[in-house]
């Protein structure tokens, strides 16, 4: 299993996709960070959890990474030798499950270490006191380093379950951008909204927010992480055990 | 009973796809290692997707293959153990010929100078460092070859691999999978070039509508199909004079017959004892192309 891991890694590394997406994911969250800032909405320390929070749109660059690091496979076919070396397709969707994972992890630290290098000392010119040990703000700083984890997970899942790059994509993103958000205004439906990915976001970055969309119920940010989980974990199996075995010709 | 190391089972394999196409039609054969086999049709026999199945890669409707007693799907070391070039595009294009490898052998655990050593033979040293998007076909089908190669395997299944290869290239390949052979190991080679099998294979399995036409080796295929092409203008004298013979005589135009169950020499002289005027009177080898066709033609 850990050769197969390391070879991950090594196919992430050898194309530039993962650099790009870092880029983009510290440039507009920096961007964000910043715009917070300049905005006149910061004036006290209870303003600053949500200069971070804001930038959870970077997220879509772990859950873009993860679909590509699975369906690039299918496009180019070097699945073939993927699944030539190791025929078990629970091993290859496991390997990328972890690598990704870890990879979102990273890629948020980086998004993490720019934002407070902008803002640590933008704060302390505006005189505004915080410190990351207050739990919202190490919420807003650190949750997405779970965040980013649990995104790329769920788009080697979805990778995995729809196996065509530009399908899973569209289909991923029109969810999680359009879909997603009209949920809690559909009164039939609304309440399902913390059982979807950007409920969960919410009742991890935002919890009791009184910007909660709809006023809909949620359940508390570790019910979020399990919800996130379930929304990787479910199309990773149903992937490996399912789609990932149709022929590969 | 367990199959030797190396050999390759095909069992009742059909594979029906989308309910109705019926690409490989209840298959049977086995390659056997220290030789190079054949695996011969025409365009759409079934001969990709039967590697595929024996490969792991397109689940049989029904019937197994197995690969020294074992599907390959269950193999504990497959790059190891099977190498296998199955076609020239499946590379990353971003991704250059050396990383390719490199991929392979940390998923292997082959060491990473393993990489370099099967550029070096396959003749893409030069091109290491370069990305595959720019690779010619030949180039592509050099570097599948170093990826099944990678793991020093005890079987190489390759799938059309001197499509591409310039005639140097082509011939190197011969030599090379010779050389394979000669280790001992089982290579299986598909190709619709007949000749260039015919000259490097030992066995040849023949597949037309996804069945099986004929399986043996060469020396089997030719045995009793050498024949003597005679040309006369005076075939009716030749007929009288191999009145009586062992032969079996067959026309082939108005002024020539294919003789079949004597030499040239014995030919030659029976026709200088009976005075029979002889225009042409040449030896005519084994053909695989011609049986070929007269195999797959017509079905």
């Amino acid at each position: 299993m850990i050769p197969v891991v390391r070879a991950e890694f090594l196919k992430l590394r050898t194309t530039q996709v993962w650099l790009w997406m870092l880029a983009l994911a510290v440039i507009a969250g920096s961007l964000i960070v910043v715009g917070g800032l300049a905005s006149d909405s910061v004036h006290t320390p209870r303003d600053v959890p949500d200069v971070f929070a804001n930038a959870n749109g970077t997220l879509l660059t772990a859950f873009v990474l993860g679909v590509l690091g699975i369906t690039t496979e299918f496009r180019h076919q070097t699945i073939t030798t993927t699944l030539l070396q190791t025929p078990s397709r629970w091993a290859v969707v496991a390997a990328k499950l972890f690598t990704y994972a870890l990879v979102g992890l990273l890629y948020a630290a980086a998004c993490a270490a720019v934002q407070l290098a902008i803002a640590v000392p933008w704060l302390s010119a505006k005189r505004i006191d915080f410190t990351l040990s207050d739990p919202d703000v190490g919420r807003a700083v650190f949750g997405p380093l779970l965040l980013f984890a649990l995104f790329a997970l769920i788009g080697i899942g979805v990778g995995a379950l729809i196996r065509n790059q530009i399908v899973a994509l569209v289909s991923g993103l029109v969810f999680i951008l359009v879909i997603n958000n009209i949920i809690p205004a559909i009164p039939v439906v609304k309440n399902s909204y913390a059982y979807t990915p950007a409920g969960a976001v919410t009742e991890i970055l935002f919890p009791a927010h009184e910007s909660t969309p709809g006023d809909v119920h949620l359940i508390g940010s570790g019910g979020g992480v399990l919800v996130l989980l379930a929304w990787a974990l479910i199309p990773a199996l149903i992937g490996a055990g399912y789609s990932m075995n149709r022929d590969i010709t | 009973m367990s199959a030797p190391g190396g050999q390759i089972v095909v069992d009742d394999l059909t594979k029906v796809f989308g309910g109705n196409v019926r690409a490989v039609d209840q298959l049977s054969f086995s390659v056997e290692p220290g030789s190079i086999t054949g695996f011969l049709g025409p365009n759409g026999a079934g001969k990709t997707t039967t590697l595929r199945m024996v490969l792991g890669l397109v689940r049989p409707t029904s019937g197994r293959a197995t690969i020294g007693g074992v599907p390959y799907r269950q193999l504990p070391n497959p790059t190891q153990t099977v190498g296998a070039a199955l076609e020239s595009a499946s590379f990353h294009p971003a991704r250059t010929a050396r990383n390719h490898l490199r991929i392979m052998c940390t998923v292997a655990d082959l060491p990473m100078q393993r990489a370099d050593e099967m550029l070096d033979l396959v003749g893409l040293h030069d091109a290491a460092r370069r990305k595959v998007r720019g690779f010619s076909m030949g180039m592509r089908q050099r570097l599948s070859l170093a990826a099944a190669l990678l793991g020093e395997p005890q079987v190489v299944v390759l799938d059309e691999p001197a499509n591409g290869l310039d005639p140097d290239g082509i011939r190197w390949l011969r030599g090379l999978l010779r050389h394979l052979a000669e280790q001992g190991r089982t290579v299986l080679v598909s190709s619709h070039q007949l000749n260039e099998v015919e000259e490097v294979a030992d066995r040849v399995v023949i597949l037309n509508h996804g069945r099986l036409v004929r399986a043996g080796s060469i020396a089997e295929l030719s045995a009793g199909t050498d024949s003597v092409l005679v040309r006369s203008p005076n075939l009716q004298a030749l007929h009288t004079a191999l009145t009586g013979q062992p032969v079996t005589v067959e026309p082939v135009d108005p002024t020539a017959v294919r003789v079949r169950g004597m030499s040239a020499a014995q030919l030659g002289n029976l026709a200088f004892t009976a005075g029979v005027e002889l225009h042409e009177l040449s030896l005519q080898r084994f053909d695989l192309e011609e049986l070929f066709f007269s195999l797959t033609s017509g079905q």
